[in-house]
C-alpha cells in the first residue's frame, strides 16, 4: 500500500494552473504528480487514487472550451477510472473538459448533457475574475469525496473564466437539481440569480456540478487559489473574513489554511476513511 | 545609376527609416551596394527602437549600479538579488517596454503582443515569469475623439486579458490614465517580472565554449510569416495613419504557454548536463537580429540557411523571412552533439508540430570562427557582413531647446469638501479601476497576496514556502508632465516608491519607459532630457538599501509618439519600482480597520496644486505650481513608514497622490470590509483646499493611540489628521460626505463610459 494517496494532476497543452493545484494537493497530506497529456501510459502504470484536471485554456479553447482535451486519449483512462468510482475533480477549464466528456452530470453514459456557456447576465458579460461566495448542497456533502468537510457555511472563492454558465436542455431541467453540488450565494448564504451574486447567469446558480455517485465534481471557482488564508482579499466579509483577521493578529497568517483547502482536505479525509 | 542614387531609391521603395548617410555608411562597411536583407537588418539595428541613437548619451545619467544588481541594462532584462531560500539564491528578473504605435493602430493585437514580447525578455534569462503590469494612457473618452478612444481602451484591455490570462501570468496591476494629449497616440507600457535561481541565469550570446566545439543555432516556435516586417522601423517614426497594420505582429498565448513549458524542460536538461548555451527571444528584426546578436556578442560568426526556416507562407523574399517579427519564437545556441536531443524535447515530448501547424524546433545555422554574418537562401548568398558592425550602434546628439510652461495659478479656489470629493471620486482619474481589473486574472499561479486596489502596490509571494514578498507599482503623471517635465520624472519614481513602501516593502530596483514625441524636435528633446534628469535625481535620493541609489536595471525609450498632425503626447516618463518585504505577513493594505484608531498624516501639505485632480475636476484649471520634489524628506518619510510597518504599528497605509488627503481617506474607507464599514473623521473644520486637496507627497497611516504614543521623538513631518469612525463616511466638524451615496457610481463609472458607452455628458 502506498504511504499516501496519489493524486494525478493532468497537464494539457494550454493548462496553466497545474503547479499550484499540485501544491495544494501536497499541502493536504497527499502525493501529487503532474502528467503531460501524452503520458497516458505513465499515468496508467502509476495507478493514481484520484485525478484533478486543472484550470487553463487547454488546446486554446478551440471549438469550445474543453472540447478538444475531452477527446484526448488520456481522457479515456480518466473516464474509465471515474466509472470505477475514483474521485475526479475538474477546476475551471478542467470542469469544462469534464462537461465536454459527458462525465458530469453523466445521467446517460457518454452523453453530453450540460454545457458551460459564455458568461451572460444583466450587468456583465465576457471574461470575469473576482471573488464569489458559494455553499454546498446537503446531498453533495454526503456523497462527494471532495466536499465531505465543507459543512453548511459560506465559502469565498475566486473565479476567473469567460464560459462558466451551466446550461441544460429544457427536458433535463427537472433533474439538474439532483446533480447540484455548489451554488453561488451572497456572503450570508442567501442564493440569488442576480449579478454579482450569480456572476455568470448559471442555471440554478450552479457553481459546481457532480455525477450521480458524487465522485466526479466539475467546479468553476478555483479552490487552489484560496488554499491559504493569505490568498484571501483583505475585504472578505463574514466568517472567513474574521478568521483571516484572527490569523493576522495571532501571527499564524502564513500557515493558516483558507476556504479552498477544504476541498483537498476533504479528499484526504475520504481516503483516511477508506483505509 | 550610381551607388548614392541606388541607395536613395532603395530607401524610398523599401520605405526604410535610415538616412542616406546611414545607408552610405552601410555600403562602406560591405564595400558594395548592400543586399535587401542587409538594408533591412541594419535599418532595424540602427532604428531608434533598437539603437537608442538619440537617447543613449542621456541615459548614462541614470544610476544603474548597486550592490544588489546582478545584470544591469543591456541584456533582454535586468536582474537583481532577491532572497535566499532552501540553500539557493533567487534573483528577480524585470523588463519594461512600450507597445504604443501598434496598440493605437490595432488595439487588441498591439496590446497582446506587448505582453507577448516583454514576457519573452524575462523567460529568455532563464526565469519563470510570475507577473506583469500594464501602464495605460488613453485619450479623453468623453472628448472629441471619445468614440475612438473608448474603442481603443476596450481593445487594449481585451488584448491584455486574452493574452495574459491564457499564458497564465498574473496581472499585478499598473495604472490607467486619461488625457486628451493621448487622443492620437495611446500608450501601452508593459512590465514583466520573474524569478530565476542565481546559478541558472541564462545569457543571450553564444558561450565561449563555441570557440572549442561546434555550436549550432536552433530556431524554435511559430513558423515564420510576414507579420511585423519593419516593426521596429514603424515604432521609430511619427504615426502617419492606420495603413501600417502590416507592421503589427499577431500573438499566440497558447503556443507561448506550451513553448514556455518546453523551454523550461530544455533549460533544465542543459543545466543538469552542465552544458553551456545561449538563449535569446526573437523580437525586433526577427531571425536576422537574433542570429547576428547571438554570434556577435560571443565574438563568433554565423552562417544561417533560410531554406531551413519553417514558413507558413510560401515564396517569401529573403529579407522578409530574415526580418519579419513573427511572434512566439526563440533562438538557442547549443553544441551540435546534443542538438538532436533538444529538438526531441520540443518536437516529440511537447509535440509542438502536432499542436500548431508548422511549429517546432529546427537547426537553421552554424556558428563559425571567422567573424562574418552570412545568410544563404535558395543557393545564393543574401547577406555577408562583418559581425562587429551589426552590434556597433549609432549615437546622435540631438538639439534641445527649453520650452517651460508658464506658471498660471487660479485666483479663486472654492472649497466644498463633500461636493469636491464627490466630483473627484466620479472623475475619470478618480473613479475605481475595478472595471478594468475585472478582466485580468491576478491570481493564477496561486502566489498573489494583494490584488490591484487592495493595497498601494500589488504583492506576490513568488517562491513557495518562502516568506519573502515582492511588491510592485508603476506610475507616471501626465498632468505633471505637461507642466514640468523634470518633476514628472522625479515624481514618477517618487510615487512608485511610496506605493511600494506603503505596503511595507523596501524598494530594490526600478525600470523606466520614457514616452515622448519626436526627438528631432528641439522642444521635445528638452522634455526628454528633463525627464531623464528628474528620474536620475529621484533615484539618487530614494535608494533605501544602504547607501546605494535606487538602480534602474532595465527600460525602454519610446519616441515619435506624435501624430502626423504634429501633436506630441504630454511628456510621459513612466517608472516601475520593485520592493522586497522579508515577511509578507507584516505587509499593510489600505483598508480602514478599527474605529477609534488614529489617522496619522505623514508629510505637511504645501500650496502646490498644479495639475491636481482638484484643479482639473472642481475648478476646471490646470494650474502651474507642481509639487516640488523633496528627496531628503521623501527618504525620511519612507524610512518612517517602513519602521512602523516592521514594528507592526500601522494597520493601514495609503499614499497621498491624486485628489490629495481627502481622496486618499475616501479610498481607505471604500476598501474596508462591506460587513464592517469604516470612515474617517478629520479633526479640523478648516475649509482649506491646500490641506484637503494638495498632492504634496505623503501618506495616511491608521494606528492605535498606544502605537502613536510609543513613538519616541516624533519627526516634525507627522501630525494627527483624524480618527477612524464606524460610519461609512468622510467627515469633519461642519461637513460630512456619506460614501454610500456614490459607492456604486464610483465602482461602475469606467464600465459605464468605456464598455457600455453610457455617455451622459
Amino acid at each position: 500500500m502506498k504511504s499516501a494517496p496519489l493524486v494525478a494532476v493532468i497537464q494539457f497543452p494550454g493548462s496553466n494552473c497545474e503547479y499550484e493545484t499540485a501544491r495544494a494537493v501536497r499541502s493536504s497530506g497527499m502525493d501529487s504528480c503532474i502528467y503531460r497529456w501524452n503520458q497516458w501510459r505513465e499515468l496508467r502504470d502509476s495507478q493514481p487514487d484520484a485525478y484533478v484536471l486543472p484550470g487553463g485554456f487547454s488546446f486554446q479553447d478551440r471549438i469550445r472550451a474543453g472540447a478538444v482535451a475531452a477527446k484526448e486519449r488520456i481522457m479515456d483512462l480518466v473516464f474509465s477510472e471515474a466509472a470505477d468510482g475514483k474521485p475526479v475533480l475538474g477546476i475551471c477549464n478542467g470542469a469544462q473538459i469534464l462537461v465536454e466528456s459527458g462525465m458530469v452530470p453523466g445521467w446517460e453514459k457518454g452523453r453530453i448533457e450540460t454545457a458551460l456557456a459564455a458568461n451572460h447576465i444583466s450587468g456583465r458579460s465576457g471574461y470575469l475574475s473576482g471573488w464569489i461566495f458559494l455553499h454546498t448542497t446537503t446531498r453533495a456533502q454526503q456523497i462527494c469525496p471532495w466536499l465531505g468537510m465543507t459543512g453548511n457555511g459560506v465559502i469565498p472563492l475566486p473565479i476567473a473564466h469567460a464560459e462558466g454558465r451551466f446550461v441544460f436542455s429544457e427536458e433535463n431541467h427537472y433533474r439538474a437539481e439532483s446533480s447540484a453540488a455548489l451554488k453561488y450565494c451572497d456572503e450570508k448564504g442567501i442564493e440569488s440569480s442576480d449579478y454579482p451574486i450569480n456572476p455568470n447567469g448559471s442555471f440554478l446558480n450552479l457553481a459546481g456540478v457532480m455525477n450521480e455517485y458524487g465522485n466526479v465534481l466539475a467546479m468553476m471557482p478555483h479552490p487552489e487559489r484560496a488554499f491559504w488564508m493569505w490568498q484571501l482579499p483583505p475585504w472578505i466579509p463574514g466568517e472567513w473574513g474574521d478568521r483571516r483577521d484572527e490569523s493576522l493578529s495571532s501571527g499564524s497568517h502564513a500557515a493558516a489554511k483558507g476556504p479552498g483547502s477544504v476541498f483537498f482536505m476533504s479528499l484526504a479525509d475520504y481516503f483516511r476513511g477508506e483505509r | 545609376m550610381n551607388l548614392r542614387d541606388e541607395l536613395k531609391e532603395a530607401i524610398r521603395h523599401r520605405s526604410l527609416a535610415m538616412t542616406l548617410e546611414e545607408a552610405e555608411k552601410l555600403a562602406g562597411y560591405v564595400g558594395r551596394m548592400p543586399t535587401p536583407l542587409e538594408l533591412h537588418l541594419f535599418d532595424t539595428m540602427w532604428s531608434e527602437h533598437c539603437s537608442y541613437k538619440s537617447s543613449r548619451s542621456l541615459l548614462k545619467l541614470l544610476p544603474t549600479h548597486a550592490a544588489s544588481v546582478v545584470v544591469g541594462p543591456g541584456e533582454d532584462a535586468g536582474i537583481v538579488k532577491f532572497t535566499d531560500h532552501d540553500g539557493y539564491s533567487w534573483d528577480l528578473v524585470v523588463a519594461h517596454e512600450s507597445h504604443n504605435h501598434p496598440s493605437q493602430v490595432l488595439p487588441v493585437e498591439g496590446a497582446a503582443t506587448g505582453i507577448g514580447g516583454i514576457v519573452r525578455d524575462v523567460y529568455c534569462m532563464g526565469a519563470r515569469v510570475t507577473g506583469s503590469l500594464d501602464l495605460l494612457r488613453f485619450g479623453d473618452p468623453l472628448g472629441n475623439s471619445g468614440e475612438k478612444t473608448r474603442a481603443i481602451c476596450r481593445g487594449v484591455v481585451e488584448g491584455i486579458w486574452k493574452y495574459g490570462n491564457a499564458l497564465g501570468v498574473p496581472n499585478l496591476g499598473g495604472d490607467t490614465r486619461f488625457h486628451e494629449g493621448y487622443d492620437d497616440n495611446c500608450l501601452v507600457n508593459v512590465v514583466s517580472l520573474g524569478f530565476v535561481r542565481h546559478d541558472r541565469i541564462v545569457h543571450s550570446f553564444v558561450p565561449a565554449e563555441a570557440h572549442e566545439e561546434q555550436y549550432v543555432l536552433i530556431l524554435v516556435g511559430k513558423p515564420t510569416d510576414d507579420t511585423g516586417f519593419g516593426g521596429a522601423t514603424f515604432a521609430s517614426a511619427d504615426l502617419e495613419d492606420e495603413s501600417e497594420k502590416g507592421a503589427v505582429q499577431v500573438a499566440d498565448p497558447f503556443l507561448k504557454r506550451v513553448l514556455s513549458e518546453a523551454n523550461q524542460n530544455v533549460l533544465d536538461f542543459l543545466f543538469e548536463r552542465g552544458i553551456k548555451f545561449g538563449f535569446k527571444d526573437l523580437g525586433a528584426g526577427g531571425i536576422a537580429c537574433v542570429t547576428s546578436e547571438l554570434a556577435a556578442h560571443g565574438n563568433l560568426g554565423i552562417e544561417v540557411n533560410l531554406d531551413l526556416v519553417p514558413v507558413s507562407i510560401p515564396d517569401l523574399p529573403s529579407e522578409v523571412i530574415a526580418c519579419a517579427e513573427t511572434q512566439e519564437r526563440y533562438g538557442l545556441a547549443v553544441p551540435k552533439r546534443i542538438s538532436a536531443e533538444v529538438l526531441d524535447i520540443y518536437n516529440e515530448k511537447y509535440e509542438m508540430p502536432r499542436l500548431f501547424p508548422g511549429a517546432g524546433a529546427t537547426v537553421i545555422g552554424t556558428f563559425t570562427a571567422e567573424p562574418f554574418y552570412r545568410v544563404l537562401h535558395c543557393g545564393r548568398e543574401v547577406a555577408n557582413t562583418p559581425v562587429e558592425y551589426i552590434t556597433e550602434g549609432l549615437i546622435y546628439d540631438r538639439d534641445w531647446e527649453p520650452s517651460p510652461t508658464p506658471v498660471i495659478e487660479p485666483d479663486f479656489r472654492p472649497c466644498d469638501p463633500p461636493e469636491d470629493l464627490k466630483k473627484m471620486l466620479l472623475s475619470l482619474d478618480g473613479a475605481s479601476r475595478s472595471p478594468v481589473w475585472s478582466y485580468y486574472d491576478s491570481e493564477v499561479q496561486g502566489s498573489t497576496h494583494f490584488r490591484p486596489g487592495e493595497a498601494d502596490a500589488c504583492l506576490t509571494v513568488p517562491i513557495p514556502g518562502c516568506r519573502a514578498g515582492l511588491a510592485v507599482s508603476g506610475d507616471g503623471n501626465p498632468w505633471f508632465g505637461e507642466l514640468d517635465p523634470f518633476l514628472a520624472g522625479a515624481h514618477a519614481v517618487g510615487e512608485a516608491v511610496r506605493n511600494v513602501v506603503a505596503t511595507g516593502a523596501t524598494p530594490i530596483a526600478a525600470t523606466d519607459c520614457l514616452n515622448y514625441g519626436n526627438p528631432e524636435k528641439a522642444d521635445v528633446f528638452w522634455q526628454f532630457r528633463r525627464g531623464v534628469e528628474g528620474i536620475a535625481a529621484a533615484c539618487m535620493e530614494l535608494g533605501l538599501e544602504g547607501e546605494d541609489p535606487l538602480p534602474i536595471v532595465s527600460g525602454n525609450v519610446s519616441f515619435y509618439n506624435q501624430s502626423s498632425q504634429g501633436g506630441a503626447i504630454p511628456p510621459s516618463p513612466i517608472v516601475a519600482v520593485f520592493g522586497r518585504i522579508d515577511d509578507f505577513t507584516k505587509s499593510t493594505d489600505i483598508s480602514l480597520k478599527t474605529p477609534g484608531n488614529l489617522v496619522i498624516l505623514v508629510g505637511d501639505r504645501m500650496d502646490e496644486l498644479g495639475g491636481s485632480l482638484y484643479y482639473r475636476t472642481c475648478i476646471d484649471h490646470r494650474g502651474g505650481r507642481v509639487p516640488a520634489f523633496r528627496g531628503k524628506l521623501e527618504r525620511e518619510m519612507a524610512r518612517f513608514v517602513l519602521e512602523c510597518c516592521e514594528a507592526g504599528k500601522s494597520k493601514a497605509v495609503h499614499d497621498i497622490s491624486d485628489g490629495g488627503m481627502i481622496l486618499a481617506a475616501a479610498e481607505m474607507a471604500i476598501a474596508s470590509r462591506p460587513d464592517a464599514r469604516r470612515g474617517i473623521l478629520f479633526n479640523t473644520d478648516e475649509l482649506n483646499p491646500v490641506l484637503l486637496y494638495s498632492e504634496t507627497p505623503g501618506y495616511l497611516i491608521e494606528m492605535s493611540q498606544e502605537s502613536w504614543d510609543a513613538i519616541e521623538n516624533k519627526p516634525e513631518f507627522l501630525s494627527i489628521a483624524g480618527i477612524v469612525s464606524d460610519e461609512f463616511s468622510i467627515a469633519a466638524p461642519g461637513w460630512k460626505m456619506d460614501l454610500r451615496e456614490i459607492l456604486e457610481d464610483h465602482a461602475s463609472r469606467l464600465d459605464r463610459i468605456i464598455w457600455r458607452e453610457e455617455i451622459t455628458e
